[in-house]
């Protein structure tokens, strides 16, 4: 019973910190453009160009091709094209590491989803007579047992990695190798688990239990890996595992903001009520507590530099 | 030979942290027997150093003086403290508080950036010059101070740094250790932006302490929101440079030409960086020859501001750069004007096309553009006469940071030159994968003592080798070659570099604008404008 007690406590933390990230990231105020090319929905201009190759761009319609966007998210998300391209002595590790997550969350989705079917009378089994039963029984045991193992050796490689390479031991602290060694023991645990104690069966009796409320008995790997695993999700929102969350905001309201900002927009209506915010910097030619708009009408007063 | 450095080490009171050894940087192309060839960094002499900040790596950028006393250093750390804590805040850093609270809490520190800045490879792989290196201790003292974690925290997510008066003077030099290329930010995947960490620390730096280099600040903006132009040009002075030009064009065209100023309802308002008017007069030329052969309704103006492009708070000031460009747009507002066309000044292109477009509001919001798309109209639909064989000479391009991987302006220029001359040639990598002159951020005009060796050695010395390596195939000095760069910062970083590493003298390089090769091009005129006898090489 404590373990679903856990689990569910674990689950509403996660749900809540997610949501108080990424309400904090995106209520942050308009910021001044800081675009990086190539801007992936510019997809007429693949070199990287942007409409201010076109003369009097302002009278043009603006093209913004979402697919480009989704493409480029896709070849970044599920081949990891900047580490390949880059650093292939990385992506070996950090690839299937990835994979091996992206599997992990696969893994949970298919189980919820046996679990509403049989709790409904459907029982997805290898001996089940219907076909889309007896493969949706394979593919979760084929899927989770990819995502341990490639989790598996993806964490390793990474830790090793991590202590072996000069450039990356230097910037590596405790809290990292703390964080890879959790991550590892995840995907060490599953996999005991799939080995020793069948456990792709026995996760799926948990995640009944988690939906109907009902406490279930647990083999010693299947009780480490849940245990693990949900302190992991609460844990997570509060560290920089959720790059991937960052990550949209860095691309979609950063890298690729090229809006501009037209007279009477809405966009104007921000700025304009920004520029009426006091600044309260302090070094001698800036006025501080003055508005940023008066700052901005104000010049030559007396300066002091550093020489 | 290097010795090994850890973030922390910033807070090491004693010595120098890091030495830059000719032996160190990476060696140059066609000069194999001189493997460490090229210029050397002078050391600084015991009297420059018990007066300046010098401890990061034996170089002076920003000509910090050292504090008189205790009292001094702890009220610089405070300070610095304040501010900050002031660049975490919505009030006083809502201009680009997202993107730096993003790059500061999700970097992973994978390294994937490393390789891509100039700076830290070609300097032999310092660790101080890694993009990352700065973050971190951004990060740390962040984690340490502000967040006050405790020491078993500290220990644990690795916040072991002392706050002291060198880590943060060593902060304010390292601060200007990069050209804000933006090339790191480029190569990571999850979209963490060191660069702008670069330009956050600058400004903390410039708008808390008032500290900043002197020709960006004092002798840069504050000069320019005085006089009219960071070249200390008066509105005054102006007339002289034009009875200059006006004068050369008359020799050029064999006719009289008066360049339009200050006429109001004009089409376009040309901006050109003011350096033009006094180091490369011909680019200026250039324009007036293809606007007036082109039937362009345009002016130039005289109007305090209205003849400088350049905004360098763009590289580390908000308040200076919001000054700057609202003048800029007052100008054009009251000339009546219906569009600003910028010239061929990079930084001018983002701070004007980029950034201030959402610091213009109401009637100082008026259409700004490049003058690339406008000179790529011109010369591709043949609206002026051109004979691409006056450009007979091998020519190579240079993409300037601002204008490429900034601003996305990256195929009209080479439209122009794969039209008007019959050599042109990519340098590698190029377009918005290209490298930074060496000179971008301010770094170009910047003269502190022995920073000027430091940026041609270390900063600029990628582009030296992408320069040769164009040239590879013809490499006698009695062909001579054509570096054509955009931007005015970049042509004054590469005038440098052929001085410093001799390119005229062993390979014939040359540079110049784009612009000037397409006037060079122009049928009707009495005299080329490119003359390579005459100084263009920065000789």
């Amino acid at each position: 019973m404590w373990l679903l007690l856990l689990t569910y406590t674990c689950l509403l933390v996660f749900a809540g910190a997610l949501t108080w990230r990424i309400i904090r990231y995106a209520s942050l105020p308009l910021h001044l453009r800081w675009e990086l090319y190539p801007v992936a929905h510019e997809s007429n201009r693949p070199y990287g160009g942007s409409y201010l190759e076109e003369l009097e761009w302002w009278h043009l319609p603006r093209q913004v091709n979402l697919w480009g966007e989704l493409g480029v998210f896709l070849r970044e998300i599920f081949f990891f094209h900047e580490y390949f391209r880059r650093r292939r002595s990385y992506w070996y590790f950090v690839y299937p590491f990835h994979i091996g997550l992206f599997l992990l969350v696969a893994w949970i989705v298919l189980l919820v989803l046996e679990a509403v079917l049989f709790l409904n009378g459907f029982i997805p089994h290898a001996l089940a007579l219907n076909f889309w039963l007896k493969a949706l029984y394979y593919l979760t045991l084929v899927t989770g047992l990819a995502a341990f193992i490639l989790g598996l050796l993806g964490t390793a490689g990474l830790l090793i990695k991590r202590i072996l390479d000069e450039d990356l031991r230097g910037y590596t602290d405790p809290i990292d190798y703390f964080n890879l060694a959790w991550l590892l023991l995840i995907f060490l645990s599953g996999l005991l688990a799939y080995l020793l104690e069948d456990g792709s069966f026995a996760a799926r009796e948990f995640m009944q239990g988690l939906l109907t409320f009902k406490p279930v008995e647990s083999g010693p790997f299947l009780a480490a890996f849940i245990i693990l695993l949900i302190l992991i999700l609460a844990y997570m929102p509060f560290t920089r595992m959720l790059h991937y969350v960052a990550k949209y905001f860095t691309y979609h309201n950063v890298r690729w903001d090229d809006r501009p900002n037209t007279r009477g927009s809405r966009m104007e209506k921000k700025i304009t009520s920004l520029l009426q915010q006091p600044a309260g910097w302090s070094a001698s030619h800036i006025q501080s507590g003055s508005k940023w708009n008066e700052l901005a009408e104000k010049t030559g007063l007396e300066d002091k530099t550093s020489r | 030979m290097k010795k090994k450095i850890n973030v922390k080490d910033i807070g090491k009171i004693e010595g120098q942290l890091a030495a830059v050894e000719r032996e160190d940087l990476t060696p140059l192309p066609m000069l194999l027997d001189q493997a460490s060839a090229g210029p050397a960094i002078k050391a600084l002499t015991e009297e420059q150093k018990s007066r300046y900040e010098s401890s990061l790596d034996g170089v002076s950028a920003i000509g910090l003086l050292k504090p008189a006393g205790k009292e001094e250093e702890e009220e610089f750390v405070r300070k610095f403290l304040t501010g900050l804590k002031k660049l975490l805040s919505r009030e006083n850093n809502w201009t680009f508080l997202q993107p730096l609270l993003l790059s500061l809490e999700n970097c992973a520190k994978c390294q994937n950036c490393s390789d891509s800045c100039p700076i830290y490879t070609e300097s032999g792989r310092q660790e101080i010059y890694r993009p990352t290196y700065r973050a971190e201790v951004l990060r740390r003292i962040i984690r340490k101070y502000l967040k006050k974690e405790g020491k078993f925290l500290s220990r644990f997510t690795g916040s072991n740094i002392d706050l002291n008066y060198t880590t943060v003077a060593r902060l304010a030099e390292l601060a200007y250790r990069c050209t804000l290329c933006r090339r790191c930010a480029q190569s990571c995947p999850i979209g963490v932006d060191n660069g702008l960490i670069t330009h956050e620390l600058r400004k903390l730096f410039s708008q808390e302490l008032g500290i900043a280099p002197a020709e960006i600040h004092r002798l840069g903006t504050v000069q320019q929101l005085k006089t009219g132009s960071s070249t200390g040009t008066s509105p005054k002075a102006l007339g002289s440079f034009i009875s200059f030009v006006e004068g050369e064009l008359e020799e050029i065209t064999g006719r009289p030409f008066k360049l339009p100023v200050d006429k109001a309802g004009a089409d376009i308002l040309l901006l050109h960086n003011a350096g033009e008017f006094i180091s490369w007069p011909e680019n200026i030329e250039a324009f007036a020859l293809i606007f007036e052969a082109a039937g362009i309704d345009w002016t130039l103006s005289s109007a305090l501001l209205g003849y400088d492009a350049v905004n360098y708070g763009v590289w580390y000031d908000d308040v200076q750069f919001a000054r700057i460009a609202v003048r800029h747009a007052q100008v054009a507002r009251d000339l009546k004007v219906r569009r600003i066309l910028v010239g061929e000044c990079g930084h001018a292109h983002k701070s004007m096309l980029v950034i201030a477009d959402r610091v213009l509001t109401g009637d100082l919001n008026i259409p700004r553009e490049s003058a690339i798309p406008l000179l790529e109209d011109i010369v591709v639909n043949d609206k002026i006469k051109l004979d691409p064989s006056r450009n007979n000479f091998p020519v190579t391009l240079h993409d300037p940071c601002n204008l490429v991987r900034l601003s996305g302006i990256v195929e009209p220029q080479r439209r122009i030159l794969r039209k008007i001359c019959p050599d042109f040639r990519e340098m590698e990598p190029h377009g918005v994968d290209n490298y930074c002159c060496g000179g971008g951020s301010g770094f170009a005009i910047m003269d502190n003592l022995n920073f000027p060796e430091w940026r041609s050695a270390v900063s600029g010395r990628m582009k030296v080798k992408q320069i040769i390596n164009a040239f590879k195939d013809i490499p006698s000095p009695d062909i001579h070659k054509y570096v054509c760069a955009p931007c005015s910062n970049c042509k004054g970083m590469i005038r440098d570099l052929i001085a410093r590493y001799d390119l005229w003298e062993k390979y014939g390089i040359n540079y110049g604008g784009l612009a000037d090769l397409i006037a060079n091009a122009m049928v009707d005129l009495k005299q080329p404008l490119i003359k390579w006898e005459d100084g263009q090489s920065g000789k």
